[in-house]
């Protein structure tokens, strides 16, 4: 019954004329991101992230949410129609979706892609609305001990999971929450490394960091890529699968979706990885694996539905916990602190209608998705054909209008700029910064529940080996590192991003 | 415009993270550092710039020792120039307005393309402001100012 009322409650927020129609604004641009090359969700949500601060906060994270996994879709549509990723976690879909494009089956591709990730958004959203209220039940118990052990095991596992070196992801986990730092202390009031500048006392605006560091840097790697892009376009005669097709898809489309909204909760998890192991162990269970790579349907329906299963459950550490799992989780979180949300297991208990109206309306998003994505094919087609030179220019002048608008100030564009060079070395350098977005929300906090947790136990360190859930979680962490240096994993880790590359 | 030093990745993040860890340890003495128990504001940051400090020597003495990963080649003029671009919008936003800011912008963001026309440039500046006046401006509401005075 509470789970119904909890849905009730949802649906009534979610279906309220603006929330729809944010909802769709979200998809729309969602998708067109993930079709337009070289455009990634990250950069996306921070490009339009102050200009939902002006909204209720519902709607802006129902918008947020909605491009997020509105983008799942998007990629993969590039990845079957021209064999370019529009977004990293598509790419498995251009092994087998775009060979299947090119014998023809173009729209029968497309149409299992769109109705694989609906179902998986569904199996998705119920879990969501399912498990949600166990884990902050379990959360309700930590303790500033748990806390701290819960963000040292989701940084480790975040950046373990993450591409690139792992060394260098943990330097830029600490760069990170040493950059969270700046501003003032909460329990002394002390300004630190604000260098007696008044500009720095409230700490470094996190959308002028997520800007420089992901956009901004992407737009310098990007530039001298601008080729010509050669399209497949189905033809919209046979824009539907066979019902062979259908039988060979489902089972794969359920198995995706299992496998996604696993790796989805992991710290670190995500559409990403589950797209490369739904594939994997589709390859591994077909009785036809030869067939991989030459448009075999099990290949493009079980990442298809993992990528959107994991998109979706990644929200639920992130709802609960307050913890994020991965980039875009780490901006929601941020944009939930500007509206003096802080996340957690509270959000539910005192804002029921932001909890359920964002799960609501991810069934509706995927609804959406589905009823606009094959139809406007011909729309997303000539998408795909713009060109960088035109798409660059309106990203840099939409986030700047944005960083404006957060304070009505330009301090923020200084301190992208500064951030966009800081980015081009770090890119130079091979270090991935999505790492560093996360310390950078949690560096505050997790000073707070360390100081906490110290000043509780009188200042014994001891204290983190007393609590049995803080013990497992940092052994887990320990494990996790031990591993991660163990030479036989980190080539296996290698094979796996190998593909990406 | 491309730097040379190809195979230094591991060399060059392992200096950064090195000097930064350091100087953020070395800054956060200057702060009280209180005891374990009671940690005044210097602690935490002490303790994260030393652990900083200490990965940056090993991932250093890697790329030192050559197994590190190779560098990729930073495009150099498009870096600056984009950064430039972003300078150059927020002094003559506030100086002029977005009807000097956001031309100014399109034409120095996109110097760095080998697609550069002034015709482009103009066409593109002329759509983004009509763009950020409708939708920014009118739908919005956003206070920023088209002409500054």
């Amino acid at each position: 019954m509470e789970f119904l009322h909890n849905l009730d409650v949802g649906f009534e927020a979610a279906l309220s004329l603006t929330n729809l129609t944010f909802c769709f604004i979200g998809v729309l641009v969602g998708t067109a991101i993930g079709i337009l090359p070289g455009l990634g969700p990250l950069a996306t949500i921070a490009m339009l992230l102050p200009l939902t601060y002006s909204l209720e906060p519902v709607s802006g994270l129902i918008m947020i949410s909605g491009i997020y996994y509105g983008a799942q879709y998007g990629g993969s549509t590039t990845a079957i129609l021209v064999n370019l990723p529009g977004e990293s976690s598509a790419v498995v879909s251009c092994l087998d979706g775009h060979q299947m494009a090119r014998k023809g089956r173009a729209g029968s591709a497309l149409a299992i892609a769109a109705l694989g990730s609906f179902f998986a958004g569904t199996v998705a959203t119920v879990l969501i609305a399912a498990f949600s209220p166990v884990l902050a039940e379990v959360a309700f118990l930590f303790g500033p001990v748990e806390y701290f052990a819960m963000m040292v095991l989701g940084l480790t596992a975040a950046t373990l999971l993450a591409h690139g070196s792992f060394i260098k992801g943990v330097a830029m986990v600490l760069t990170g929450l040493i950059l969270g730092l700046v501003g003032g202390d909460v329990n002394s009031g002390t300004y630190r490394f604000t260098f007696g500048s008044f500009a720095l006392t409230e700490g470094i605006e996190f959308v002028a960091v997520a800007m420089g560091l992901f956009a901004f840097t992407d737009i310098v790697a990007n530039i001298r890529n601008d080729q010509a892009r050669e399209v497949t376009a189905p033809s919209f005669g046979n824009l539907w699968m066979t019902g062979k097709e259908f039988k060979e898809a489902a089972l794969p489309v359920v198995r995706g979706t299992a496998v996604g909204s696993v790796l989805g909760l992991l710290p670190g998890g995500g559409a990403m990885i589950s797209s490369f192991a739904a594939y994997a162990i589709e390859k591994r269970v077909s009785r036809r694996p030869e067939e991989f790579g030459h448009g075999a349907v099990a290949g493009l329906a079980g990442p298809e539905a993992a990528n959107n299963a994991g998109a979706q459950t990644s929200f639920i550490p992130m709802l609960t916990l307050g913890i994020p799992s991965n980039g875009v989780m780490a901006l929601m979180i941020g944009a939930l602190m500007v509206h003096n949300i802080a996340p957690g297991p509270y959000v539910m208990v005192s804002n029921p209608e932001i909890f359920w109206g964002l799960i609501a309306s991810m069934w509706i998003g995927n609804a959406m998705l589905v009823v606009l994505n094959l139809p406007l094919i011909p729309l997303w087609v000539r998408l795909i054909r713009v060109n960088y030179w035109i798409l660059y220019p309106i990203i840099l002048a939409v986030c700047c209008v944005g960083l404006y608008s957060i304070e009505n100030r330009v301090l923020p564009i200084y301190f992208a700029a500064g951030f966009t060079l800081v980015g081009c070395l770090f890119w130079r350098m091979r270090a991935e910064a999505a790492p560093l977005l996360l310390g950078f929300i949690l560096g505050p906090l997790m000073e707070e529940h360390f100081r906490r947790a110290l000043l509780l136990s009188n200042g014994d360190l001891a204290i983190f080996y007393q609590s049995p859930l803080s013990i497992a979680m940092l052994s887990i962490a320990a494990v996790m590192c031990l591993v991660v240096l163990l030479p036989q994993i980190r080539r296996g880790r290698r094979a796996a991003f190998g593909e990406e590359a | 415009m491309i730097f040379k030093l190809d195979k230094q990745a591991d060399v060059e993040a392992g200096l950064f993270f090195t000097l930064f860890g350091g100087l953020t340890a070395g800054l956060s003495l200057q702060y009280r550092l209180g005891t374990i128990a009671e940690m005044g504001p210097g602690m935490f940051p002490l303790i994260l710039g030393i652990i900083l400090a200490i990965l940056g020597l090993v991932i250093l003495t890697k790329g030192l020792l050559g197994s590190g990963e190779k560098a990729k080649s930073l495009p150099l003029g498009p870096a600056i120039l984009i950064t430039a671009s972003l300078l150059v919008f927020a002094f003559l936003l506030l100086s002029v307005g977005l009807v000097a800011a956001i031309p100014a912008q399109v034409v120095v963001a996109l110097w760095a393309s080998e697609h550069f026309t002034w015709k482009r440039a103009a066409v593109l500046s002329a759509g983004l402001l009509a763009f950020c006046y409708v939708v920014f401006v009118h739908f919005l509401g956003i206070a920023v100012p088209m002409i500054a005075v």
